[in-house]
């Protein structure tokens, strides 16, 4: 199986896209880093003003809440949110952090992501579809290797490529945030909410979870990618299909949601487990064990479709 | 006789309710080179691709030495070397990292081993460059090498000179040749070229709308003993061909003789005063006998 793997990942990395795409993830990290160096960073690092400030905020962020429509209930939600915490900085004398630092940048890069998923997409929507276009199909099957064992190996192949380009992306993320902002005061805590309460979190550890929590998203996507792929042998479709995905999935979900309660079932409404986490649930009733519920069936239905038909099917081309 | 290196067993195919193949069954032994002659369309590469699994078996069995390839495929295609139509390779590495590719996927391939195949198939020049700037040619040996690296004792080629100029037709014949004697590999060709398989193959099956026709060796196609002779002679009185096998055709007759007859029969001819314009013996080749097989076939179904 680790020469499976290793033949997959060769054949990934002879070709001079992958190196295209790795660079473009690099570039868009050294991009936003100069042009936050250069243009966004105020150089104060506290303001001195900042308990009234928060005490601003909340009295307005609590008239906005006696305002609101009762419909309004996630945004209800975010604002009962936002004054815990500024509640919370006030008892415990935290300055929320205004200047950009290092970690702040790996934060903010957590963006690209979707970035990084849309380069594993394309991988996973290629790595089945071109041996079915190059012809090499063929030779690849005949070897004294089971079907099941080749698709794996591509599979495993294409969520190594995935974690493997949010290593680069986290790891560019810190050399050059660290470079340009430095550490900062050492105040590195992050203040999450949860069940009404906010409890302070070790920074690295939180920015870990975050970049893999934010890449549930990005697997589940490949993992549709890749069995589309898979079962249609097509990988325009499967690249097309799943980047409109990737980019609307959510959009499309969180409108649905704000009508009907089975938006709920929707693979995107349940992607984001870091709604759990330090946020508000998409739609009232969730649960995160009710999401992990649903990606585990969306996850054996795409993994069923997957290799139910590519075992079965009957080499013509 | 030695064992079945390959065995077919009442095997049938059926795609969207159409049978491919009706029934088929035979059996290849080892060392010989086994031909399957067809016309396009006949089944020739749906019965290859069920042999090494390419495709699944709608009912009976094809087992290569002694194993199933549906329910031991892993067994049963370690001893298959194939080339399904062109070989197609990764075109963007070059061919000794293609070999590596396939060289990864079995356990206990050398780099010897690979070097072997390399020299073997005349490609020691060229095997660092990328696939891409091969000819077909090449191409054809490079498949060829890949197929041997695990020393199969089967070769599966389908249509291995497609495409090929007169010159790589003759190298992948003599690579051919070369495995079954210096291996005792047993190779199984198909191709709808009958000069070609006339001077590869030792049997030949012929198959025509998925069905079986006929299967034998290439020497009781070509040199049968009798053969027959056109006799161009104005012949009024029939009664001198008394008890000889004849045919009256246009402008003369076919007379079924062997060899050491035909003296005896011009002479028959001149000695009753008939004139004799030509004699010429009717080679029986592997196409006459194809045609005749085949379009007999079509006349019955």
């Amino acid at each position: 199986m680790l020469n499976l793997i290793k033949n997959e990942w060769i054949k990934i990395f002879k070709r001079p896209g992958t190196y295209v795409m790795i660079g473009l993830l690099v570039l868009a990290v050294l991009g936003t880093g100069i042009l936050t160096k250069v243009y966004g960073d105020s150089g104060q690092s506290t303001n001195p003003q900042w308990k009234q400030e928060l005490q601003q905020e909340t009295k307005e962020y609590k008239k906005e809440m006696k305002g609101l429509p009762k419909s309004a209930n996630t945004y209800k939600q975010s604002l009962e949110r936002d004054i815990a915490i500024n509640q919370y900085r006030l008892d415990h004398n935290l300055p929320p952090e205004q200047a950009e630092t290092g970690w702040s940048f790996i934060y903010d890069s957590a963006s690209f992501i979707s970035f990084a998923g849309l380069f594993t997409i394309i991988v996973a929507a290629g790595i089945v579809a071109s041996e079915f276009g190059w012809g090499t199909i063929k030779l690849l099957l005949i070897r004294p290797i089971k079907r099941t064992k080749i698709l794996l190996s591509k599979y495993l192949t294409v969520i190594i490529f995935d974690v493997f380009l949010l290593a680069i992306l986290f790891i560019s993320a810190a050399i050059l945030g660290f470079a340009l902002f430095g550490t900062g005061d050492g105040n590195n805590a992050h203040l999450a909410y949860a069940n009404g309460t906010v409890v302070e979190q070790n920074m690295l550890l939180y920015l870990i979870k975050r970049y893999l929590l934010a890449s549930i998203d990005v697997i589940m996507i490949t993992t549709m990618a890749f069995m589309i792929s898979a079962v249609f042998r097509n990988s325009s479709l499967a690249t097309g299909l799943s980047i409109f995905l990737l980019f609307m999935g959510s959009t499309v979900t969180a409108i649905i949601a704000a009508q009907y309660n089975w938006a709920k079932y929707i693979l995107f409404a349940n992607t984001d487990l870091s709604q759990y986490f330090d946020g508000i649930p998409m739609v009232d009733g969730m649960t995160l064990g009710f999401s992990i519920t649903m990606l585990l069936i969306y996850f054996i239905v795409f993994m069923l479709l997957a290799f139910g038909v590519f075992t079965k099917r009957d080499v013509a081309a | 006789m030695a064992s079945p290196v390959v065995q077919l067993n009442h095997v049938t195919k059926v795609i969207k309710g159409k049978k491919i193949i009706d029934d088929l069954s035979f059996t290849i032994e080892e060392g010989e080179v086994f031909g399957f002659l067809g016309p396009n369309g006949a089944g020739k590469t749906t019965t290859i691709r069920m042999m090494v699994g390419l495709m699944g078996i709608t009912s009976g069995e094809i087992l290569i030495c002694g194993k199933n390839v549906e329910k031991e495929f892993e067994a049963a295609l370690m001893n298959i070397g194939g080339i399904v139509e062109n070989p197609e390779m990764y075109k963007f590495l070059t061919g000794y990292q293609n070999l590596m590719q396939y060289a990864r996927m079995i356990k206990g391939i050398s780099k010897q081993k690979i070097d072997e195949v390399v020299e073997f198939v005349g490609l020691k020049e060229r095997i660092h460059d990328k696939v891409k700037t091969y000819s077909l040619g090449m191409r054809q040996r490079l498949g060829l090498a890949q197929s041997l690296l695990h020393d199969p004792k089967v070769m599966i080629l389908d249509e291995p000179t497609n495409g090929l100029d007169p010159a790589g037709i003759r190298e992948i014949r003599d690579h051919l040749k070369k495995l079954t004697k210096e291996k005792g590999m047993s190779v199984i060709v198909s191709s709808h070229l009958l000069s070609e398989m006339e001077m590869m193959c030792d049997r030949i099956a012929i198959i025509q709308n998925g069905k079986l026709v006929d299967i034998q060796k290439v020497h009781d196609y070509v040199n049968d003993t009798k053969q027959k002779y056109f006799f161009e002679v104005n012949l009024e009185n029939v009664g001198i061909l008394d008890n000889i096998p004849y045919e009256k055709v246009d402008k003369g007759y076919e007379i079924e003789l062997e060899k050491e007859e035909v003296p005896k029969m011009i002479q028959k001819f001149t000695e009753a005063g008939i004139s004799i314009y030509e004699v010429k013996p009717i080679a029986k080749t592997l196409e006459d006998r194809f045609m005749e097989v085949t379009t007999g076939g079509e006349k019955h179904a």
